[in-house]
């Protein structure tokens, strides 16, 4: 189970620059008025942030699936949490 | 056997199997095992902090659009380009102690731990001027616009969330060194560099973890 | 460490094993070993019970009378918390894993150790400096918030030791975690060859699924605690009504961890069951994959539920509707566990020692404890029974009627292997029996007392429900007979008790087939399984 694949370090240097290009436009992104849609584009990139760290640094696209399922399961936990907690909050 | 406390690293790089483990390869996938499991523990204990947020945004979006707006965008926004830079730098060490190459492996971890301390050192700047503007709950917080106790609440989570994660950031740094040490002894070689690999899955994920803080911190509402 | 009662290391075995390798404080309290690591936790969960115990003695003799004659209300409060917090965390929550689990875990699996035997020691240590901290809360006056900690009480108008209890629990949770986190990796990478999932135990079923809740819930709880005790000490925080911040938000906090916690208690006890159940009625366990999905399912679904909690709360009608409808899924996995166990029992060879006692009681209470869950489940019910002794019976009849009758099933089961000494068994099933009438004396009429509608937490109630409450005392001083015998009976056994041998009870199981006690690397050489878990047929009895 463990993570024989190797990633050349150009790869990481891409996905640095595409992390840091994500960067710019989500700070960008918050001086446009999108109304609502402001926060959703920002955590949007967030993900898609976190998961090209996780994928690439963390060595997660070629890891075994049960590494792949113990990384998002926290995810999924604060989401649970979060959404019924909302749910609770916005339905009283 | 089981009473002995402590592995010793061997001066070559070879590492010596602990005895509960039949080889050296189900040592390493336990490591890795092991470290995602607290990966996500982390995740679990942060997400508290999310959850508390969102919540309570929710019920002020106003108050907590207008504290986003006086939290420092340009110190935090180069933070984040610091700790995404020390994380590449991670990996390359990582990649460089998959390889054997040891002093280019001390290159990047001595990097990583500067980009750290350079966050910390930001961090504190910002704290700084958040103090200086009278924008920290409890100790001195003066905010004359509406729904100033939530606008309190605001900048109680935001002290609170950034607190914890530097608070990480500042263990890292810990680990960091402490393998860069390690690293110039010697300790490690492509059959062993474990707790390289298990350091830099904890760095990265502190980063990961930014990545979520910043933009509900700093970037609610700009426009 | 010699006491009188325990014998020196030279009357053990006369086999080199795992008690006999070095007997000084540096031995046991700097060991790697797993073995060594559970009994511990062992004698630290004793006297973590015993403090615990001594509270419920002073509440359960206060509420002998109708007006508090023996304590303050102030104290009453404290006891009633500090009752709680010590046994839901300092006992209950350890119980089961830190000792069977710490003990048999690898032993069930074939493996010499745990994945980390040096996180395994840090955790013990994490949990006495926690215990420790709230030892202190204890002696420097106590703590009256409830063991749910409610804001704002806790947050602000609580003048006792919040602080220094939320510590020590918060510093026990990390002891959970690091627990829960040893085992998911032994069971996934350290199996002995031919032990393929299904062929596990169900023990180590209930172990990995408690472990998944450990190190999913435990963090949750770490934090909230964190946001509690932070709001307390700077006089801001999300939980202050005054500044807009919702208790509800600390509630909702809370019980996401607190519910799965009390699958954390329960389910390690349906493992010890299942291991017993089948051992004493010489039959394989009826749908082995049903019970192994059914402990999945429970600690998955256990993470839906804790709204149930919070119904007449202030939490919305819609928000209980969802989770009145999930409480009611959580409950069919459950059942269908009861349901096995049962059928289990059909055209059995059944014998009634000790473990079988303890294990056939803990189903019966365990089904009376989730059954009043279901009356609780119900919103409508709910609003007449919250807060009242119905809860409080329903969650004894599961935790005590339940986990704790595991708990000491699986203790006397094991005790062979772990000590290579047999407890008496007349004593055993003498006490077995009589903590079974003393547990259903204590807590049958506090259901009574709750439909009546005593509310919980009062040290004071109306003079009609004081033969309910008089009853109920009576009880618990049977039980607390039921919990001091077998200290007295299982420290005798470790001088005076027979030799075990290998394999007292003909159970399958790989750590039956090891010599009692366990060699320190537990196999000479590494098992191999071939056959199917609880192989049992009727042709071979238990001894004992």
């Amino acid at each position: 189970m463990t993570n024989r694949a190797d990633t050349r370090p150009m790869v990481y240097i891409l996905v640095w620059l595409v992390l840091l290009a994500l960067l710019v436009v989500t700070v960008g992104s918050a001086y446009l008025s999108l109304g609502w849609a402001n926060t959703p584009l920002n955590l949007a990139i967030s993900v898609t942030q976190a998961a090209l760290v996780m994928l690439f640094s963390m060595h997660l696209r070629s890891a075994h699936p049960l590494m792949k399922i113990i990384a998002v399961i926290g995810f999924f936990g604060i989401a649970l949490l979060i959404t019924l907690s909302l749910f609770d909050v916005l339905t009283r | 056997m089981p009473t002995r406390a402590r592995r010793p690293p061997m001066a070559n790089g070879d590492t010596a199997v602990a005895p509960q483990f039949d080889d050296a390869e189900q040592q390493r996938t336990a490591s890795n095992l092991g470290i995602w499991i607290f990966l996500a523990t982390e995740i679990l204990f942060f997400g508290v902090l999310f959850a508390a947020y969102a919540i309570t945004r929710v019920r002020f979006p106003e108050a907590f659009a207008a504290g986003s707006r006086l939290t420092n965008l340009p110190l935090a926004g180069t933070n984040t380009a610091v700790l995404l830079t020390s994380s590449l730098t991670m990996a390359l060490g990582v990649h460089a102690a998959r390889h054997g190459a040891r002093r280019a492996l001390v290159g990047w971890l001595g990097l990583t731990v500067a980009l750290g301390c350079a966050f910390l050192a930001i961090k504190a700047v910002e704290y700084r001027f958040d103090y200086l503007e009278h924008l920290v709950p409890s100790l001195d917080f003066r905010y004359a616009g509406p729904q100033a106790d939530q606008v309190e609440l605001f900048f109680y989570l935001y002290f609170f969330i950034t607190g914890v994660h530097a608070l990480h950031v500042l263990i890292g740094i810990g680990c960091i060194a402490t393998i860069a040490v390690m690293a110039s002894r010697n300790v490690f070689s492509p059959a062993y560099f474990t707790p390289v690999d298990v350091t830099g899955l904890y760095w990265h994920l502190v980063d990961v973890i930014w990545l979520f803080v910043f933009p509900i911190l700093y970037l609610i509402s700009r426009s | 460490m010699n006491s009188a009662a325990i014998a020196s290391h030279e009357n053990y075995a006369s086999h080199e094993n795992y008690l006999s390798s070095g007997w000084n404080w540096r031995s046991w309290l700097t060991t790697l070993d797993h073995k060594r690591i559970a009994i511990l936790y062992v004698v630290t969960i004793t006297l973590l019970f015993g403090i615990g115990g001594a509270a419920a003695a002073m509440i359960r003799l206060d509420l002998l009378t109708p007006h508090s004659q023996l304590v303050s209300i102030e104290t009453y409060n404290k006891l009633f918390t500090m009752h709680g917090v010590i046994m839901v965390w300092f006992f209950l929550i350890p119980s089961i894993p830190a000792t069977l689990g710490n003990f048999l875990v690898p032993m069930m699996i074939g493996a010499r150790d745990l994945a980390f035997p040096r996180l395994n020691l840090a955790s013990w240590y994490l949990f006495v400096g926690g215990a420790l901290f709230t030892i202190y809360a204890l002696l420097a006056g106590g703590v009256d918030t409830g063991w749910t900690f409610y804001a704002p009480y806790s947050t602000t108008f609580s003048s006792s030791h919040v602080f220094a209890a939320a510590t020590g629990v918060f510093i026990a949770g990390f002891s959970s975690i690091l627990t829960g986190l040893n085992f998911v990796v032994t069971i996934h990478e350290m199996r002995a060859p031919g032990m393929t999932w299904f062929r596990l135990p169900l023990f180590i079923w209930s172990m990995y699924a408690t472990s998944l809740i450990l190190v999913l819930a435990t963090p949750v709880l770490a934090m909230t605690l964190m946001l509690m005790a932070i709001e307390r000490t700077f006089g801001i925080g999300v939980f202050d009504p005054a500044l807009g911040g919702d208790p509800l938000l600390f509630q909702h906090l809370f019980w996401f961890y607190s519910h799965p916690a009390v699958y954390i208690m329960v389910v390690p006890a349906m493992g010890v069951a299942s291991e017993i159940v089948c051992c004493f009625s010489r039959n394989p366990v009826f749908g082995y994959r049903f019970m192994a999905y059914a402990i999945l399912a429970i600690a998955a679904f256990g993470f839906l539920v804790w709204g149930h909690h919070m119904f007449v709360s202030g939490q919305s009608a819609y928000a209980g509707t969802v989770f009145s409808l999930l409480t009611f899924l959580v409950s069919v996995p459950s059942a269908i566990k009861v349901f096995n166990w049962t059928a289990t029992l059909y055209k059995g060879q059944i014998t009634f020692q000790a473990p079988m006692l303890y294990a056939l009681g803990f189903v019966g209470l365990f089904t009376i404890g989730g059954l009043t869950g279901l009356f609780l489940a119900s919103l409508g019910l709910d609003v007449q029974l919250h807060d009242t002794y119905f809860v409080v019976a329903h969650f004894h009849y599961v935790m005590v009627g339940g986990a704790v009758m595991g708990f000491f099933g699986g203790i006397h089961f094991w005790w062979p292997k772990i000590t290579g000494r047999m407890y008496p068994e007349g004593w055993a099933r003498f006490t077995a029996i009589l903590t079974f009438i003393g547990f259903n004396l204590t807590f049958f009429p506090q259901f009574i007392l709750g439909y009546l509608g005593m509310p919980r937490r009062y040290p004071e109630y109306p003079p009609e429900f004081q033969v309910w409450n008089v009853l109920s005392s009576a009880g618990a001083s049977l039980l607390a007979f039921g919990y001091v015998l077998p200290l007295i009976y299982l420290l005798w056994s470790l001088r005076y008790g027979a030799r075990a041998p290998a394999n007292p009870w003909n159970a399958k199981g790989l750590e039956w087939e090891t010599p009692s006690p366990p060699p320190t690397e537990n196999f000479h050489t590494t098992p191999v399984v071939t056959e199917e878990a609880y192989a049992y047929s009727r042709a071979q009895a238990p001894h004992g």
